[in-house]
């Protein structure tokens, strides 16, 4: 897990650099990209070993990034961020491949055990 | 979609679940950010922050107010989406669950305890094709018929029932009540009873009060018609 290369997408800016930091500050290399165009071109240039991606953002969605990054990279884990309170969103995204999804606000260590589950799937 | 209300409704619905996005996204920024400060706080060396138990303990409290709100925010967020459709297929132990949470401020103005009656045996979810909307406004006006009657202390118990092939809510009083014939009588004649009479007819039901225990109990067919 250490100096894992993780992608954060998200559009709240204070919400993916806190999230980031707090990420470096266990060890891992974390990026953020606040929109799904920067996301598609950060992987392109750099591609992750997995991307953390919110559903619900301006320009391109959630969903699309997640279609056009399985297109170009099927074996990049995604997980997916949703913000309502069922689970509607997240058992889509997971049908349109995303390894998981998990709900915000995060709780930190589900999040590192959930990077770990799929870090691990994909080897 | 077919009334200016339902419309209305909709509208309402939309708007309130929108704004609840956003204040998930308000609660995970300060849930990262109290968590940075955590983490720094646990990596520094003991004493170099200064109060730092002050710190530690102010940042748990932090977190459980965190807790609460998405709680309420994720209650408040399936509220606004009840107006998504006007007819819906709706799980009924779910729908006091989530209202029980939704009227606990009105209950806790009044001193009053909202209990949710686990049913006896596990069994498939008793469902209903009804309006959401309605469903919620019925059950949130026999709880107030039972706030015009009850004192501070008491306690309100709400359990599902199948009486004889009928969907029933249960909404029982305890606490220190007046007698059947008086607790009948102020139900009878608060402002809240003729509105609850109403919500119930326009979703098929019935409302009625509980001949042996201080209540009230609801009553909706599987299925209204359209």
């Amino acid at each position: 897990m250490k100096n894992l290369k993780i992608l954060l997408v998200d559009d709240e800016e204070e919400f993916v650099t806190t999230l980031a930091e707090r990420l470096e500050l266990r060890g891992l290399q974390a990026r953020a990209a606040l929109n799904g165009e920067a996301a598609l071109q950060m992987i392109e240039a750099d591609t992750p070993e997995i991307v953390i991606l919110d559903v619900m953002m301006p320009g391109i969605g959630g969903f699309e990034v997640l279609r056009r990054i399985k297109a170009q990279h099927p074996q990049l884990p995604v997980i997916l961020l949703t913000g309502r309170g069922s689970t509607k969103e997240g058992i889509k995204g997971m049908q349109q491949g995303a390894f998981d999804y998990l709900m915000k606000p995060l709780n930190i260590e589900e999040l590192i055990k959930k990077i770990q589950e799929a870090i691990e799937s994909h080897l | 979609m077919n009334t200016c209300e339902d419309k209305e409704a909709a509208f309402f619905g939309k708007i309130t679940a929108g704004i609840t996005h956003e204040l998930k996204n308000v609660l995970a920024i300060i849930r990262e950010s109290s968590g940075l400060m955590g983490d720094i706080i646990s990596i520094s060396p003991e004493a170099v922050v200064k109060h730092q138990e002050k710190i530690q303990n102010s940042m748990v409290r932090i977190k459980e107010q965190i807790e609460r709100g998405v709680n309420l925010t994720d209650r408040l967020n399936r509220f606004a989406h009840s107006t998504d459709e006007t007819l819906s297929k709706i799980d009924l132990q779910e729908t006091v669950e989530q209202l029980i949470i939704l009227a606990q401020r009105f209950a806790r103005l009044k001193h009053i305890v909202l209990k949710t009656v686990t049913p006896d045996q596990e069994g498939p979810a008793v469902t209903l094709v009804t309006r959401h909307v309605q469903l919620q406004m019925a059950l949130f006006e026999s709880l107030e018929c039972c706030f015009t009657v009850m004192s501070a202390g008491g306690e309100i118990n709400i359990g599902i029932h199948n009486l004889d092939g009928t969907n029933a809510v249960h909404v029982v009083c305890k606490g220190d009540l007046p007698e059947q014939s008086e607790f009948s009588r102020k139900i009878l004649e608060s402002k809240n009873w003729p509105v609850l009479q109403e919500i119930v007819a326009c979703m098929q039901g019935s409302a009625n009060l509980d001949e042996i225990e201080h209540g009230i109990v609801l009553c909706f067919p599987d299925e209204i018609g359209r």
